[in-house]
């Protein structure tokens, strides 16, 4: 031991020193393998779920309701996703709701907090910082607490079983997020990139989206991805709002078949899931670098 | 002369500008959360005095008997408890997982970095489908988790995982757990980015070990993350009604009814939209305390 201090060491005492090199010999392999089965650990819990959906998806109806399950299928079968396309289930219908309405709250919420977080980000106004902290503190409200009362105004105003009162639902928590994301994003463009536009007599509008807009495309589509995957997995305002099963979306939808008639066609279930699923997971990846980056920019509020 | 005299409009113009009190670009979003936040709150707390009832349009002023009612109410209660409860376990697992994994995780390079994604997905799989896929595998008889554990032998019997309230609230908070970790994971890594690599490398020069490199180096950079984070996902939590309402819809037996869920079924089930809102109201006030705790973190937060 030692032997090992070969070299000075001038703040450490000798022992402690010929301790840390000692150990540091042997001590991070066996701690790297402790790191890398717990990392595998988590994998596998992580993973799990997911391969389960797929598995019980592609599995017959009397193997996924088996009472002790297979883990590999026996027999893979599309039949499950031929039922939802072809059966009696309106999964279609919900597909198409989903899409539409989230595809449209998502590219109005864009619009809309493009214009306010510029303004939040640029400031210049005397109630820029209120207005910036109401709209914060609006995207920490219960949505159930007034619920209530924007069933009853969109009762009145003849806008329930609609896309659109759908849609006015979905910018409650859309509008708030978004335009603190993009206040985010815009943050990161510095203001000399529009003194030259402003010299060159562009207006506020025209500097915003001539010069700023086409800097900031990964931000408008994370927070555009980022809208479209809250409003794809809200299940309340579908549930209040929306009665008709012709305007109904995916989550309100498949919790109302698979709780009732279609209750253990587990199979089934997992074949939707899949699908509903899917869009989500594909724009996650396709958006994933400038998501934490909007994350922290947007919901830490500038990092 | 004739260039010193725009230049001097140019200024007065640019000073009127600075102190003019309103952008005009925050306000379609203040307008739009104006009419369906803002309204429906101040509704709600109105509403919360009367006996408003949805079976009958019919309805007045009962002062303050909906909160005195609120509080020998012991579903209130509990639903109160299993809120502390489920948001609490969830916050500290998924947060103590993400930071760990973040750690283990931070020096992936190259084509490695793909395992971190891969690790963020549950993050992007619909709540609704969590909610399904745990539901699927927590059923009882034939659920594939009880049947991991027998064959582990881990257990004897059977849990009744979503048939005993207790483990019911167990179950809700797994799943949670499954898709909540993620979010730390990524606001973790995105911290750990921030830590300059000169302190990294002196920390380095100075002997220290990977425990005290972490203990003493990096956590102090995490600090503010983890506060955010933490608030944010508290918030989250507490508002948290899809996964829920898919898994067990608040029950058995209130055992998983979290306030979310009973002012829902109160509004929806029960139609007293009066009582209903006074539980809102309350609840309000318990989130605008924590609400208001977050936006002085981020304000006092260095820049």
């Amino acid at each position: 031991m030692s032997l090992t201090v070969d070299k000075p060491v001038p703040e450490q005492p000798a022992g402690r020193a010929a301790a840390g090199t000692g150990r540091r010999r042997w001590r991070p392999s066996v701690g790297r393998s402790i790191v890398i089965v717990l990392v595998g650990l988590f994998g596998v819990w992580t993973l799990w779920p997911m391969y389960w959906m797929l598995s019980t998806a592609l599995k017959s109806a009397k193997e996924a309701t088996n009472l002790s399950p297979t883990v590999w299928p026996h027999t893979i079968t599309g039949a499950n996703f031929h039922e939802l396309f072809g059966g009696t289930l309106p999964f279609s219908t919900y597909l198409v709701n989903s899409v539409l309405t989230s595809l449209i709250a998502a590219a109005v919420a864009v619009l809309i907090s493009t214009l306010a977080g510029y303004s939040f980000s640029r400031g210049g106004y005397r109630l820029t910082s209120a207005a910036s902290l109401v709209v914060l503190a609006t995207q920490m409200l219960p949505l159930v607490v007034f619920i209530g009362p924007l069933y009853l105004l969109l009762l009145r105003a003849h806008l329930l079983n609609t896309y659109l009162g759908l849609i006015i639902g979905y910018t409650t928590f859309a509008i708030p997020f978004g335009a603190w994301m993009m206040k985010g994003f815009f943050d990161a463009i510095p203001r000399e990139i529009e003194e030259s536009a402003r010299v060159d007599g562009y207006s506020r509008l025209g500097i915003l989206f001539r010069v700023v807009v086409p800097l900031s495309v990964p931000g408008l589509v994370t927070t555009g991805v980022f809208v479209f995957m809250n409003s794809w997995n809200n299940l309340l305002y579908p549930l209040t709002l929306v009665s008709s099963n012709s305007r109904q979306t995916l989550p309100p939808g498949l919790l109302q078949s698979f709780s009732g008639t279609f209750k253990t066609d587990w199979g089934g279930m997992m074949a939707a899931s899949l699908i509903t699923s899917l869009p989500l997971v594909i724009a996650f990846f396709l958006v994933q670098r400038s998501m934490v980056r909007g994350l922290t920019a947007g919901a830490l509020a500038g990092t | 002369m004739q260039a010193a005299l725009p230049k001097a409009t140019g200024r007065v113009r640019r000073r009127r500008q600075r102190t003019r009190w309103f952008d005009w670009m925050t306000a379609p979003a203040l307008i739009v959360l104006a009419v369906v936040v803002g309204y429906p709150i101040v509704d709600a707390v109105l509403v919360s005095f009367t006996n408003y009832s949805l079976y009958t349009p019919l309805h007045h002023y009962v002062g303050g008997v909906n909160y005195s009612h609120l509080s020998n109410d012991p579903v209130f209660w509990k639903s109160l408890q299993n809120t502390v409860i489920f948001t609490g376990v969830s916050v500290a697992v998924g947060l103590l997982l993400g930071l760990g994994l973040a750690l283990a995780l931070e020096r992936l390079r190259g084509p490695w970095r793909f395992l971190r994604a891969i690790l963020l997905t549950p993050w992007a799989v619909p709540v609704i489908v969590t909610a399904f896929l745990f539901e699927f595998m927590f059923t009882n008889p034939g659920g594939i988790i009880n049947s991991l554990l027998e064959t582990a032998g881990l257990i004897h019997s059977p849990l009744p995982w979503l048939t005993s309230p207790t483990w019911a609230l167990t179950a809700v908070i797994i799943a949670n757990v499954w898709m909540q970790a993620p979010f730390f994971l990524l606001i973790f890594t995105a911290a750990l980015g921030g830590v300059p690599d000169e302190v990294i490398e002196a920390a380095r020069i100075d002997r220290a070990r990977t425990w005290s490199m972490i203990a003493l180096i990096k956590l102090p950079y995490l600090r503010n993350a983890a506060l955010v984070g933490a608030l944010l996902m508290i918030i989250q939590n507490f508002n948290n009604f899809p996964l829920i309402w898919a898994m067990t819809t608040g029950g058995p037996a209130y055992g998983t009814s979290t306030l979310v869920i009973y002012v829902y079924q109160l509004a929806f089930t029960s139609f007293k939209l009066g009582y209903a809102s006074a539980v809102g109201v309350v609840w309000l006030v318990l989130l605008m305390i924590i609400t208001s705790l977050f936006i002085r973190t981020l304000r006092s937060r260095p820049a």
